[in-house]
C-alpha cells in the first residue's frame, strides 16, 4: 500500500517538474521563429499564433502589388522560380483556411513552434488525421510563416 | 492554387476516381508527389518530443478517485517520407479501498502505439508497428488528455478501441482529394494476436473510411472491424463530426456495435469567443454537453458497462494558454442495475511539444 502511494507520489512531483519546465520551455519557443531560406519572406508579417488568437488574415497575408517586399524578385530565367509574392500569399491565406478546417476540427491553435519541429508535428499529423499531401503543405507554410 | 486540381477535374467522371485510386494503390512506390503546392523541402524535420499530462480527479458517485496522467510521445522522422512514432500511458487511480482508509493506487503503464511510417506517395502512407486501431473518430483523434472536451471515456469506446484500443502488424491509411469539395479519407489494416506486456492485442483485420466536405466542415463516415480468434465477432460503426462555420461549435457523434452490446454518443461543444461582453475572459470559455446510451449485447468483455445504461454531462473547460487548460464536467449516470451516480470530474490538462536531438532547430 505504502509502495503505490510513494509511486503516486513520485509520479505527482514528475507532473509538477514537468509543468514548470514546460511552462518554460514555451516561453522561451514562443519567440518568433526565422524563416526558412528558400521561402521569401512574408511582408507585414503578423505576431505568432498564440493562444486563442485570430490567425494571420487574408489582408495581412495576402500583400498586394504595390507592398514593400523585402523578398527576392523571381528571376525569369530562372526554370523552376519559387512562387511570387502574389502566390505565395494566396498560398498563405489557404494555408490558415485549411489550418481552421482540419487541425481546427480537434484541437487548438499550438505554439508557434520553430519550423523544423513544425515539420514534424505536421508530418505526424499528416498520418493520424488523414490530411491529405495538399493541405499539409499548405498548412505548413502557413505555420511556418 | 494547391489541391485544387482534383482527380475529377482531371479525369471528368466519378467512375475514374476509382480507377485511379486502386492503381495507386497498386503501384503507389512509383508516383512521386507533383503539383504546384508549396515546396516544403527545404526545411529538415527535427525529432520531437511531445507529452500530454494531467490531473484529473473524477467523483463518481462521491468518491474522489485522483486520476494523475502523462502521455509522452516521441517524433523522429528519418529521411522526408518516414517517421517513427511512439506514445506511452503511465496513470494511476488514487481512490480510498472500500471499506475505508488512506487512498491507494498503481502505476500503471502501456505502449499506445510504436509504429514506423512510410509516406509512400500522396494518397497512402504504409504503417507498421503497434499502432492505435482505426475505428470512428475517438481513439485516433480525440483519445489524448489536452484533447478531449470532456475527460470521461465514451461507454462505448471498449467497442471500438478493441480491448486494447491498439493493433500490432500492418496498416495503409492516407487521404485525398476526391473533387474540389470533398476529401476522403481511409485506412485499412491486420493485426495479429499479441499477449506480450504491455502490447497486448487481438488477431484481426478491419478498416474505416471516412467523406469530408471541407466547405460545411463536415465529416461522416464508418468504419468495420472483424475479429479473427475467441468469437470471431463483428463490430462495426459510424461516425459523425461538424463545424459550422458561422460558430465556434463543435458537434462530434459515434455509433458502434458488436455482440457485447452497441451504443453512441452525441456531444456539443461551443466557445463562447462570440459572446459580445466580457470578450477577454469568455473567448477562453468552452461549454461542453454529451449525451451517450450503451445497450447491453449478449456477450461481454472486461471493461465494458455490461449493463443498459445512459448518461449526460455537462463541461466547462477554461483555456489558460492553447496548451494549459481547466476542466470540469458533471454528469449523471443511469444504470438501473447497477445503481444510479452522479460523476464530477475536475482537473488540469498540459501539452508539451519541444525539439530534441543536435543541432539548429530553426
Amino acid at each position: 500500500m505504502s509502495q503505490h502511494t510513494k509511486i503516486s507520489g513520485t509520479l505527482v512531483l514528475a507532473m509538477g517538474a514537468f509543468l514548470a519546465c514546460g511552462a518554460a520551455i514555451a516561453r522561451q519557443e514562443s519567440q518568433p521563429a526565422t524563416v526558412p531560406a528558400t521561402v521569401p519572406t512574408a511582408p507585414a508579417a503578423s505576431p505568432a499564433p498564440g493562444p486563442m488568437t485570430a490567425p494571420v488574415s487574408a489582408a495581412s497575408a495576402a500583400p498586394t502589388s504595390s507592398s514593400a517586399s523585402p523578398g527576392p524578385a523571381p528571376a525569369a530565367s530562372n526554370p523552376s522560380p519559387a512562387p511570387n509574392v502574389e502566390e505565395r500569399g494566396a498560398m498563405l491565406v489557404e494555408g490558415e483556411k485549411r489550418f481552421a478546417t482540419n487541425c481546427g476540427r480537434c484541437h487548438q491553435s499550438p505554439h508557434h513552434f520553430p519550423p523544423r519541429m513544425m515539420a514534424t508535428v505536421v508530418r505526424h499529423m499528416r498520418v493520424r488525421a488523414t490530411i491529405t499531401d495538399a493541405d499539409m503543405r499548405l498548412i505548413l507554410l502557413y505555420l511556418t510563416q | 492554387m494547391c489541391g485544387v486540381p482534383t482527380l475529377s477535374a482531371r479525369g471528368g467522371r466519378s467512375g475514374w476516381l476509382w480507377v485511379v485510386l486502386l492503381a495507386t494503390l497498386l503501384v503507389a512506390p512509383a508516383i512521386q508527389a507533383q503539383s504546384d503546392c508549396p515546396d516544403i523541402s527545404a526545411i529538415t524535420p527535427a525529432p520531437v518530443f511531445q507529452m500530454g499530462t494531467g490531473f484529473v480527479t473524477t467523483f463518481p458517485g462521491g468518491t474522489p478517485s485522483l486520476g494523475p496522467l502523462i502521455n509522452p510521445v516521441l517524433l523522429v522522422p528519418v529521411g522526408s517520407n518516414w517517421l517513427i512514432e511512439a506514445r506511452g500511458d503511465l496513470e494511476s487511480s488514487i481512490a480510498p479501498p472500500p471499506g475505508g482508509g488512506g487512498f491507494t493506487g498503481s502505476l500503471q503503464t502501456n505502449v499506445d502505439y510504436l509504429q514506423l511510417d512510410y509516406i509512400a506517395n500522396k494518397y497512402m502512407t504504409v504503417t507498421v508497428g503497434r499502432f492505435l486501431t482505426p475505428f470512428g473518430i475517438y481513439n485516433e483523434r480525440l483519445y489524448p488528455i489536452w484533447i478531449r472536451d470532456l475527460q470521461t471515456d465514451p461507454l462505448i469506446l471498449p467497442i471500438e478501441g478493441g480491448a486494447y484500443g491498439a493493433s500490432t502488424g500492418a496498416m495503409v491509411r492516407g487521404g485525398f482529394d476526391a473533387t474540389s469539395s470533398v476529401e476522403i479519407n481511409y485506412a485499412a489494416f491486420f493485426s495479429s494476436n499479441s499477449t506480450i506486456q504491455n502490447l497486448q492485442s487481438d488477431r484481426a483485420f478491419g478498416f474505416r473510411s471516412g467523406i469530408f466536405l471541407p466547405g460545411p466542415r463536415l465529416e461522416v463516415g464508418g468504419s468495420f472491424e472483424h475479429l479473427l480468434q475467441d468469437y470471431r465477432k463483428n463490430t462495426f460503426g459510424f461516425h459523425f463530426e461538424w463545424q459550422p462555420r458561422p460558430l465556434p461549435l463543435d458537434i462530434r457523434s459515434e455509433y458502434a456495435r458488436s455482440w457485447v452490446g452497441s451504443g453512441y454518443w452525441i456531444e456539443g461543444a461551443y466557445k463562447l469567443s462570440q459572446v459580445p461582453v466580457w470578450r477577454d475572459a469568455l473567448r477562453h470559455v468552452q461549454m461542453v454537453a454529451r449525451m451517450q446510451q450503451f445497450y447491453e449485447g449478449p456477450g461481454w468483455e472486461d471493461g465494458e458497462p455490461w449493463v443498459n445504461t445512459n448518461m449526460f454531462e455537462y463541461g466547462l473547460n477554461y483555456y489558460i494558454r492553447d496548451d494549459i487548460r481547466f476542466v470540469s464536467s458533471y454528469g449523471r449516470q443511469f444504470a438501473p442495475e447497477r445503481g444510479n451516480m452522479n460523476v464530477w470530474t475536475l482537473g488540469l490538462t498540459y501539452r508539451l511539444a519541444m525539439p530534441i536531438g543536435p543541432g539548429d532547430i530553426r
